[in-house]
């Protein structure tokens, strides 16, 4: 896994893909680049297949009996599908942020040293360490620094969701991906953790499903909008807000749509 | 950007292949479990097959004549006896239950619910023989008194009914409050927006909603009923005759289980007595299981379609009538088709029990009047306004629920304060002597002890790992379903099933004899069909969003269930087994064939020696022994310490889980 340098470098190269859950064809033709230190941001309405993009990325639709893909999908130029990728090992480079906050039924540290335990670290003062580091990351070390052994689900929802991220980080991903990280939550928390993933962007890519546009538009550096299964337009987040060169993608912005 | 090695190829390599291994070994483990259960089936059926072939099916089940002495092997009186107990102890358990149970769901407070909750299942958590050594001290005694002439003895089909009903109670309560609680809150509030009062909401919207399974929970109750051994068949007299009159509630009967469980002891291994037992170890497994599928099919149905109001009148037959105008003229005439059908059946049954105790005349001026006074009572409603209905109502079901706390204050009061006085520490610690009558119970203390310690080393890990197996790892597929099918199967499958299984398998084939170990397989067998099925039910209620954070980390498979989904669900897998491991605690019938001896001069010097146990301990003290009350008394107590303590910790638990854990 070699560290190639630059910033426009594509890391997830997703090429003409097309995808279906049992005999429903979910993406037609999808494709995408994600850049290295960058947001990219999915946008279009409810059913489009934005969230089934995003989880293809890291082969979260294996889970889903019925689901088949064809096409292109790369990391690094190496193809994520190929039988001789760890999805395992893929999945800790690239990582998850899931609509709801699902922290795990365990204590704010223990949900931290979940993932690097699994990896094989044992020794508790590394452990400590990530702890530290990742929940500063997320910005909620100083919310919680007194109570990580109490249980996580004691947490608000806006500190769940941070909780979620800190935990993603704690595997050190290159990647993380958000499926509509704040639509569970209210505006405030929504805001700290619009401005968390622009802190991300400097260390790590991220890409992001999300419901609302202004979100895109706020913290985004590239934009794709999909409709019906279809990247309708995918391009420089201002560039497609403010001059869309489709007519569904301006339809779409500016509500007249549906 | 560096990252820590473990997190490049090999670590996570070795990761993947330990877990096929883990899928490959769990596996091979439920197998193993399932093979267990199999087993059953085959040696109940094949030592059946003699008698089967012998007197031939028809004979077997329509003979009027059960007479093991002369060889006369007619299972009617035998069959007709369970038929009838089950159906009266219905009569008990069904109203006083789902009324309990609207009770509990619609009335009480949260506070009032969360208390009666618990104390119901205080209920399931007090073992049969309890209930047997209950009945023939306090209910048989008390009956004699009440009906000298109609009971010689007291030990009757009225006495057995009486004591199933209340044992039925617990399956009944639970299950219908289950149904009442899951009717969405929304029906309720859209009929109290209409300006409907709570009773009218109860009785209109949640009750027919919940129709199905409520319906489901009074099968279950009587699945439950016809499988009891030890309560019944110490208080029915096991005598195999067919009542005369049929409804003759002060006769004498026997059943299945009672058969079983009283003439295995007098039996050559081989012949057609052994055999015919086994034939109607058959019939009752055959009983119990349509029992069960009607009462699944129910629920399957209720799950997939919406809840109709309907009711029981849906579906095809339905239809049938609806086209032929019946139902329509029905329907308009409701209240009075009701009234006049329900008045004459009131009519019939006091005419008919009434009989037995009076002449015809005062059975018919009782009937009479309690036909009017139904009448009234029903048409007050027009009277009086919603509000007073509501509080005549909810009034009428607070006093079904305190009977029924009142018998449960009964039963535990009696028993413990009889009991505890005998608990000095020469009993607990001393031998038995004389017979029984004086001495200790310490052996039967010990042997309980290593009976549980040694179930819960064989039945815990196969049974968790069979769970985790079918919850996680196998597909939807064929397979899979057919062995959760076998494991439903013998989840209702009556303990004294499992006593035969055990005696045939394990103490005559494998020539284990009377042993410690033929015990733990028995009670083993007997509880894994429940431990495997509440960890299946246990790792259900673990979100999916945790698995998927889990993988997403890239953990895997086997890392994610044992880190993640195991211990998230261990509060529900530990309450159920402690439960089903209590519930073994307290069982007779599995273990008198199979381990338990009335007396044994010392401890168990190896796992192939027999043991004393408590359960059995106070069967044979309250039916061979007179004049071993205060033991009886003693032991009873310390059986019901022991298993009310292993509830204990088990509510405990589940407490402590539903509070830290909201998903």
């Amino acid at each position: 896994m070699e560290n190639t340098s630059g910033s426009n470098d594509v890391v997830v190269d997703v090429r003409n893909v097309n995808l279906w859950y049992g005999d429903k064809q979910a993406l037609f033709d999808v494709s995408m680049p994600v850049r290295r230190n960058s947001i990219t941001a999915l946008i279009g309405p409810s059913g489009c297949g934005k969230s089934t993009l995003l989880r293809s990325m890291n082969r979260m639709n294996d889970l889903v009996d019925g689901c088949r893909v064809e096409g292109t999908m790369e990391f690094h130029g190496r193809d994520i599908r190929s039988p001789d990728v760890d999805v395992n090992e893929l999945r800790t480079r690239i990582g998850m942020i899931f609509q709801k906050p699902n922290p795990f039924p365990m204590s704010i540290r223990d949900n931290i040293t979940y993932g690097p335990r699994i990896h094989g670290v044992t020794d508790r003062r590394e452990l400590d360490a990530i702890v530290e580091s990742c929940l500063r990351k997320a910005a909620l070390y100083d919310e919680v620094r007194d109570r990580l052994g109490e249980s996580a689900l004691g947490l608000s929802g806006g500190q769940q969701q941070r909780l979620c991220i800190a935990r993603a980080l704690s595997v050190n991903p290159e990647v993380i991906l958000m499926d509509e990280p704040t639509s569970a939550l209210d505006p405030i928390a929504t805001s700290r953790i619009e401005d968390l993933a622009l802190d991300l962007r400097r260390e790590y890519t991220v890409a992001i499903v999300t419901h609302n546009m202004q979100q895109a538009s706020r913290i985004s550096d590239y934009t794709g909008f999909m409709y019906m299964g279809r990247m309708v337009e995918f391009g420089q987040t201002e560039e497609l807000f403010n001059n869309p060169s489709e007519e569904m993608t301006e339809r779409y912005l500016t509500g007249r749509f549906g | 950007m560096t990252r820590p090695a473990c997190l490049n190829g090999s670590a996570s390599r070795t990761g993947t292949d330990g877990d096929s291994l883990m899928g490959g070994l769990l596996t091979v483990v439920a197998g193993t479990a399932v093979l267990a259960i199999l087993l059953i089936l085959v040696f109940i059926g094949g030592n059946a097959l003699d008698a089967l072939v012998d007197i031939g099916p028809l004979e077997f089940v329509f003979g009027t004549e059960w007479d093991p002495a002369d060889g006369v092997y007619g299972a009617l009186p035998v069959i007709t006896g369970t038929v009838l107990v089950t159906a009266g102890a219905m009569a008990i358990a069904l109203p006083l239950g789902i009324g309990c149970a609207i009770f509990i769901s619609e009335v009480a407070s949260p506070r009032q619910r969360n208390l009666l909750k618990p104390v119901c299942e205080v209920f399931a958590g007090i073992p049969s023989v309890v209930y047997g050594f209950f009945g023939l001290l306090v209910l048989v005694p008390f009956l004699r008194e009440t009906f000298p002439d109609q009971l010689l003895y007291g030990s009757s089909w009225l006495a057995g009914s009486i004591l199933l009903g209340i044992m039925a109670l617990p399956t009944v309560i639970s299950v219908s409050e289950d149904a009442i609680h899951a009717v969405p809150s929304s029906y309720r509030e859209a009929s109290l927006a209409m300006g409907a009062s709570r009773w009218e909401t109860t009785v209109r919207v949640v009750v027919p909603a919940a129709l199905s399974g409520i319906s489901a929970a009074a099968i279950l109750g009587v699945g439950r009923a016809i499988g009891e051994t030890m309560a019944v068949m110490m208080v029915t007299g096991n005598s195999p005759m067919i009542p005369e009159p049929l409804w003759n509630i002060f006769s004498l009967v026997t059943t299945i289980t009672g058969t079983i469980a009283s003439e295995m002891p007098e039996i050559v291994v081989g012949d057609l007595h052994y055999s015919s037992l086994f034939l109607l170890a058959l019939v009752l497994m055959g009983m119990v299981l349509s029992v069960n599928l009607v009462a699944r099919t129910i629920v399957r149905r209720a799950g997939c379609t919406a809840p109709r109001t309907h009711g029981a009148l849906s579906g095809p037959l339905f239809r049938r009538l609806e086209g032929m105008g019946m139902v329509r003229a029905l329907s308009e005439h409701r209240g009075t088709v009701c009234r006049v059908v329900g008045s004459a059946l009131l009519f019939t049954a006091v005419m008919m029990f009434g009989s037995l105790v009076t002449g015809p005349v005062v059975s018919a001026f009782a009937g009479s009047v309690l036909v009017l006074v139904a009448n009234a009572y029903s048409s007050l409603g027009r009277g009086l306004g919603s509000n007073r209905v509501q509080s005549l109502a909810h009034g009428s079901l607070a006093l079904v629920m305190g009977l029924v706390i009142l018998m449960l204050v009964v039963i535990l009061g009696h028993i413990l304060v009889n009991g505890l006085p005998a608990l000095s520490s020469g009993f607990l610690t001393g031998d038995v002597a004389d017979g029984g009558r004086s001495g200790g119970i310490f052996p039967a203390i010990v042997g309980t002890l290593q009976l549980i310690a040694g179930t819960v080393v064989i039945a815990l890990p196969l049974g968790i790992a069979s769970g985790v197996y079918l919850a996680e790892y196998s597909g939807d597929n064929t397979a899979t379903r057919t062995i959760r099918e076998a494991i439903d199967i013998l989840n209702g499958t009556p303990s004294i099933v499992f006593g035969l299984f055990g005696f045939s398998f394990l103490v005559v084939t494998a020539d284990l004899g009377y042993s410690m170990v033929a015990g733990w397989i028995t009670l083993s067998v007997m509880v894994l069909p429940v431990v495997i099925r509440t960890t299946e039910e246990a790792l259900g209620t673990v979100p999916r969003e945790l698995r998927e954070a889990s993988r997403a980390m890239g953990a895997t498979k086997w890392q994610t269930t044992y880190r993640v989904v195991l211990p998230a669900a261990m509060g529900g897998v530990m309450t159920g087994s402690i439960l089903a491991l209590g519930r073994a605690a307290g069982e007779t019938a599995p273990i008198m064939f199979t381990a338990a001896v009335a007396f044994s001069t010392h401890m168990a010097d190896s796992i192939m020696d027999p043991v004393m146990a408590l359960p059995y301990h106070l069967y044979y003290l309250a039916t061979e022994v007179p004049g071993s009350t205060e033991m009886q008394y003693g032991t009873a107590c310390v059986l019901l310490l022991i298993v009310l303590s292993m509830f204990l910790v088990a509510s405990a638990i589940r407490y402590r889980t539903n509070k830290k854990i909201r998903w």
